[in-house]
């Protein structure tokens, strides 16, 4: 029998890449959309299989603030600026991408199996996922040089994160999950505006330019 | 109502109040002020029932207070204070120079308080996922702290400030997840609170311990600005106003430590403490000649002490990695130390700063003549920073060759010894620098700031001087405790 929570999560990695890599902020916010999505669908299959109660109102939560408000909100930012393509990378679009899912496939393949010894949930694919989406959310930050796409990375490590804590830490208190979730969604918000403040600093969301306070 | 619930509300009720009132800075300016005190009465009134033998605990123990808290949110209540009322006095200059505006002036005050609540609940957290989006938490309120005007540098700072302390606060996260489920149904009761990890601690796999220390190190780390992942804090430090920079110099990279000491003590009482200890002197020897390199270079004295700031994580990571029961009790002294110390530090350059218009040491000169209390307070917050024997950080440096001398860690002391010469001799010519000789650039401010404007400062002074040269036995008392919640004696 297909194992739904494993395709879907390997679907998971490629949006990952998806965000990573398009060019086009809106096309990169769409596969972000996709990818929350998808990461719901994990929640509501955990619940169908494990029968765990928490990752209902995780999926509806997550549905409702990372599926609607996030990309809605990142959406109307991309509109304010009047942008439409992402600045060069470090190493181009070409390499940054390759550099990207060679290191997070790597690390991924060392966290995973500590993490499935722990975990409360034992499948092994999506925890190798959720250190997957994290390690290209971080790479997100040190490859990309547009800010908004440093935001995106944000929300990409954050949904690993998120898969990371319902697969090995659904259980947990509530307010734990809300606290994380409300975290995250204050600091897209922030990031945002400083994101605005830098395009109009700076004339571009570059942020490789950002070098007057070195020393 | 509980104290610690009283905690958690009080200073974001102030902080809407602050939001909503009209822009009229006397009346802001005032109000300030009393909302600050208390915050600081009801911070300290907590931290007296632990120094009275009570045990606080509320909302199902995921909030507590323990002896190890207690020194940190003491710290938030004097040393926020102090600096929140020397805020009102620097924020008046600003709003005179025309660098800012009323309604700016407002939010920061309003942020202030937010900021202070996000500091409180990260001490108070027994729960360490809440713990974590405590301090994550205070990333995100003191963004516009430091971005507070909308300039380039303003911009600049606020961005690295907010994604490099995420990146590396992510990382602690991971690490709260890993401890999480590697206690969980292997230790009595919730495995989420620290009080069962710690009592616990012999039942978790010491694997998976050291994997979480290691990730914590890098999260909390990066927020207390350990090397290599301090490179936000001299841009972040140097370029928000000066009240700002002493908040987050003096209390904020505190509470990171705090956050990393929890972990510590957990996984030293896992794995035992041979492993945590090696791995703090690495993280602290790093972070210590790194700081001290760049402090040489530093011509800007808001720079300077934000290396400073890094440098004394250092030794407390130091302090840490020598432990004993000396080295922890130095450790956690030197985090008072230096939060009165650094706080003092900053605060005097939001003087110089007015005095000179700039911060370019080589620009100054003089100051003693100009301004010789500022002269006065900016060489006690140096003397104290280099360790000179009746200032506060002396003991807690002296403890640390005491702790490293017993133990027997001669090399330690060697390394240790370097380090503090090379940070003395950097920052005493700086001082001269500054202080002494000719003015080299232009007085914009011939004058000694009025006694009400330097109060807050000299209070620091006094604090600085007074822990130097005294035993304050409550302080002291909830030392040894934190040295045996740490140690589990």
């Amino acid at each position: 029998m297909i194992n739904y929570i494993d395709v879907i999560t390997v679907l998971m990695m490629g949006t990952s890449l998806a965000v990573f890599g398009l060019r086009k902020y809106r096309l990169s916010i769409f596969a972000y959309v996709l990818q929350t999505l998808l990461l719901v669908i994990v929640f509501l299959l955990l619940y169908f299989k494990y029968d765990a109660h928490e990752l209902l109102v995780w999926a509806f939560t997550a549905f409702l603030m990372k599926v609607v408000f996030v990309p809605l909100f990142l959406l109307s930012v991309v509109k304010k600026i009047g942008v439409i393509n992402e600045d060069d990378p470090v190493g181009g679009f070409f390499i940054s991408p390759i550099i990207a899912l060679s290191f997070s496939l790597a690390v991924a393949m060392m966290f995973y199996k500590v993490f499935v010894h722990f975990s409360i949930f034992k499948d092994a694919l999506p925890l190798f996922a959720a250190s997957f989406i994290f390690m290209i959310g971080i790479f997100g930050f040190i490859l990309r040089n547009s800010f908004l796409k440093q935001i995106l990375a944000y929300c990409l490590f954050e949904n690993g994160i998120h898969l990371s804590l319902a697969l090995m830490a659904y259980n947990s208190h509530e307010l734990v999950e809300v606290g994380i979730l409300t975290d995250a969604i204050f600091a897209v918000v922030i990031m945002s505006i400083l994101a605005k403040r830098f395009y109009t600093s700076y004339d571009s969301l570059d942020t490789s330019k950002a070098i007057n306070l070195r020393g | 109502m509980n104290i610690l619930l009283l905690i958690l509300i009080v200073p974001f009720v102030f902080g809407t109040i602050m939001f909503f009132m009209p822009l009229h800075f006397k009346l802001l300016q005032k109000l300030h002020i009393l909302m600050s005190l208390a915050v600081s009465a009801l911070l300290l009134s907590a931290v007296g029932k632990i120094v009275d033998g009570v045990e606080l605990f509320a909302f199902h123990n995921y909030i507590f207070l323990d002896s190890l808290g207690a020194i940190f949110l003491s710290l938030i209540a004097i040393t926020g204070l102090l600096v929140n009322i020397y805020a009102t006095t620097y924020m008046k200059w600003e709003l005179e120079d025309g660098h800012i505006s009323l309604k700016e002036v407002k939010n920061y005050f309003a942020l202030s308080f937010i900021f202070i609540g996000t500091m409180s609940l990260s001490v108070i957290c027994n729960n360490i996922a809440f713990m974590w989006a405590a301090i994550e938490a205070t990333t995100l309120a003191s963004v516009f702290l430091v971005a507070v005007k909308k300039d380039k540098n303003s911009t600049e700072s606020g961005y690295k400030y907010i994604v490099l302390c995420s990146i590396g606060l992510a990382f602690a996260l991971y690490a709260t997840i890993l401890l999480y489920s590697a206690a969980n149904g292997k230790i009595d009761g919730e495995a989420m609170l620290f009080t069962n990890l710690l009592a616990s601690a012999t039942s978790l796999d010491p694997m998976a311990l050291k994997l979480v220390f290691i990730f914590a190190l890098i999260g909390f780390g990066t927020k207390a600005g350990l090397a290599p992942t301090h490179t936000w804090l001299p841009d972040v430090h140097a370029e928000g106003p000066a009240p700002t920079s002493a908040l987050l110099s003096g209390v904020l990279l505190k509470c990171a430590m705090l956050g990393l000491i929890r972990y510590y003590a957990i996984v030293a009482n896992g794995v035992g403490f041979d492993f945590v200890q090696i791995v703090m002197i690495i993280s602290g020897t790093l972070t210590l000649f790194v700081s001290s390199f760049f402090l040489i270079r530093q011509h800007n004295v808001k720079r300077m002490f934000a290396y400073h700031s890094i440098a004394h994580m250092g030794v407390i990571a130091f302090g840490l990695g020598v432990g004993g029961a000396i080295g922890l009790f130095a450790a956690l002294f030197h985090c008072a130390a230096h939060s009165f110390t650094k706080a003092l530090a900053f605060c005097s350059t939001g003087n110089i700063a007015k005095i000179y218009g700039t911060k370019d040491m080589t620009k100054m000169g003089g100051m003693i003549h100009i301004a010789p209390v500022t002269a006065v307070l900016f060489g006690i917050a140096i003397c104290s920073l280099v360790g000179v024997p009746g200032f506060a950080i002396f003991v807690s440096e002296f403890l640390i060759f005491k702790a490293a001398a017993i133990s027997g860690q001669y090399l330690l002391m060697g390394i240790f010894a370097l380090a503090l010469a090379i940070i003395f001799i950097a920052d005493f010519s700086h001082f001269f620098l500054a202080t002494f000789g000719k003015v080299e650039g232009k007085v914009e401010y011939n004058s000694e700031m009025k006694f009400s404007e330097n109060f807050p400062l000299i209070a620091l002074a006094i604090l600085i001087v007074s822990f130097g040269v005294w035993q304050f036995d409550s302080f002291i008392f909830l030392l040894d405790e934190s040295v045996k919640i740490i140690m589990k004696r």
